[in-house]
């Protein structure tokens, strides 16, 4: 590891993507660099600086880059904390407020869905708290992505052992079909809350257009994105979810410096932001 | 609780050393505990090391283990060097303190205990110096020592505080408010107690007392505020007291954070994803020190 530059290139990574890496895990940010310098046949590590920095093909670069740190982020049940807050703190939350209020409906938004790996996550979630938390509720999933393949390939949910490395047996035999050649079909139960979707999240009519949203994940998706364009989208975000609402991203990215309209709540094993309601924002802690 | 149960309690924390042994190298350990690292003299800490002889073997065992690339050492000077200060002082203290608590005391696993204390300890150091408090040699002390009153609890009321730990456990419940609620008073009070019997510093027993109770904590000190953070940090990041509890932090908007914000203005540019991924990173080598003091994976050292 030794060589310093490899802390700029986390710095830079930090500072463009809002992906960070601890010093003790820069090992990780190596490899991954590792693979893109010999790709290109870079020798040092300050060659490769250059490369994301000063030379003509830094944005391709970058992007490369960030691939690669993405990489391997997209198989079911990726993140269980996510899960494990929105049982046992979020949605509780939430139909207490809405409870209150208005129809027993939840709205989830995957925004950047990719594959599809995480919206089935979340309907399998949602499925097994049917009749438990969210007895009495229905919920429905939008899940986009501006990539027509990987919408076909979500459409499709036919997946491998390496997405379904972390789904239970019973989990599978619930939710898939048997398709062959070692792979698994997502049946009508779980494909029926989804409704995938072409959507640029650059695309300010189209993102004024999604509204009553109670939460949202777009994980590692604002990476790619310049910080203007993250404050816009982070903006509609914003706009999009109803008041008491959550935002997850990736594990490791922060919107610090971005916006400060949400509010970062940490949960046991991860982090999501906020949007507090009128009475939550004036009443501080959850 | 009333001023008569506090007096009794603090009369029977006056007679803990005569229940358990607090090692004859605590009090020394605790001045060298307050120095920077760069300001300890590798001979004092040999000179202390070589006191005790069970902490002399751990040292050997732990620098002689597969942590430390299985040395062959083999003189207390060596094991110290190898070692490094920041972890030698780290598993020294927890080695004290398991001499204090007789070992069918212990209420919570051990080693959940010293990961926690650990884990606060550096925490409260790291999040120290982010804010350019100008002791942060004082603020890993006050994290490590924020629950001593673990240790009261465990050595006075035993089967209280094991009642307390299972149905916070159960309940998914901060272990201080179950503490209130089944023995009257939490780890706080007695913590704070045991910390002035020992002869801590007035910020020390404040952040030990106050690092939960968050009406107390602007008036506490700094201290109390920074260690009060880095223990819900710690616990939403797995080193809590080894069960789920269900919480939602809002770091940001704590009283704790508020008052600190005032006199240490760093505080509001701390990017709290990216420390809490620092945290994260630095915790895997708590975990593996605290668990090779623990035994977990080391093999004896070469005869």
């Amino acid at each position: 590891m030794g060589d310093p530059t490899f802390l700029k290139i986390r710095d830079l990574i930090y500072r463009i993507s809002g992906i960070y890496h601890a010093e003790e895990k820069l090992y990780l940010l190596v490899g991954r660099c590792g693979r893109r310098m010999t790709a290109l046949g870079v020798a040092s590590p300050a060659e490769y600086l250059e490369h994301l920095t000063t030379r003509g093909n830094r944005d391709a670069e970058l992007r490369l880059l960030l691939n690669e740190i993405t990489i391997g982020e997209t198989y079911m049940f990726r993140h269980p904390a996510q899960l494990d807050a929105l049982r046992n703190v979020i949605l509780p939350q939430i139909l207490q407020v809405k409870g209150l209020v208005s129809l027993k409906r939840l709205r989830f938004w995957c925004a950047g869905c990719s594959t599809g790996e995480e919206p089935y996550t979340l309907a399998m979630f949602l499925l097994e708290e049917k009749d438990k938390l969210l007895s009495g509720w229905t919920f429905d999933i939008l899940a986009t992505d501006l990539n027509d393949n990987s919408l076909e390939t979500a459409r499709a949910g036919i997946y491998g052992e390496y997405a379904l490395r972390s789904t239970s047996e019973a989990l599978r035999r619930k939710y898939f079909t048997d398709v062959g050649d070692k792979k698994l079909q997502a049946n009508a139960i779980v494909k029926a809350p989804i409704r995938f979707d072409r959507v640029n999240l650059r695309d300010d009519s189209k993102m004024l257009f999604q509204k009553g949203i109670d939460i949202i994940f777009c994980c590692n998706v604002l990476i790619y994105f310049d910080l203007a364009s993250k404050r816009r989208v982070v903006q509609h975000f914003y706009s999009n979810l109803l008041p008491g609402g959550y935002l997850f991203l990736g594990s490791a990215e922060s919107l610090f410096q971005v916006d400060d309209s949400f509010r970062l709540v940490h949960f046991p094993g991860t982090t999501a932001y906020w949007k507090p309601t009128a009475a939550q924002a004036s009443g501080g802690k959850k | 609780m009333n001023a008569q149960q506090r007096s009794q309690l603090q009369a029977q924390i006056d007679k803990m050393d005569s229940v358990s042994t607090a090692p004859a190298i605590l009090t020394p350990l605790l001045e060298l505990l307050r120095l920077p690292s760069d300001q300890i003299k590798l001979e004092k800490v040999v000179e202390l090391v070589s006191y005790d002889s069970s902490i002399a073997g751990q040292c050997l065992r732990l620098a002689n283990s597969p942590l430390f690339g299985r040395r062959q050492t083999e003189t207390v000077r060596a094991a110290v060097m190898a070692l490094g200060l920041e972890k030698l002082r780290s598993m020294m203290f927890g080695l004290c303190m398991n001499g204090i608590i007789p070992r069918d005391k212990w209420v919570i696993a051990p080693e959940v205990f010293w990961r926690h204390s650990l884990g606060c300890a550096l925490v409260t150091q790291r999040m120290a110096k982010k804010i350019e408090y100008p002791e942060p040699e004082k603020a890993y002390l006050a994290g490590l020592l924020h629950d001593l009153g673990f240790l009261v609890n465990s050595v006075l009321f035993t089967d209280k505080f094991r009642e307390c730990l299972q149905t916070a456990s159960e309940q998914h419940l901060s272990l201080h408010v179950v503490e209130e609620q089944i023995l009257g008073f939490s780890h706080c009070e007695t913590g704070g107690m045991l910390g002035e019997h020992w002869g801590l510093s007035k910020e020390l027993v404040d952040a030990a007392r106050c690092h939960h109770n968050v009406s107390l904590l602007p008036t506490a000190g700094p201290l109390a505020c920074l260690v009060h953070l880095s223990d819900l940090l710690c616990r939403v990041r797995y080193l809590g007291y080894g069960y789920d509890e269900i919480m939602g932090v809002e770091l940001d908007s704590d009283a704790a954070w508020q008052a600190l914000v005032g006199t240490y203005p760093a505080l509001e540019s701390m990017d709290l994803v990216r420390f809490t991924i620092d945290i994260d990173g630095a915790m895997d080598q708590i975990v593996a020190t605290v668990d090779s003091v623990f035994g977990r994976g080391i093999a004896a050292p070469a005869s």
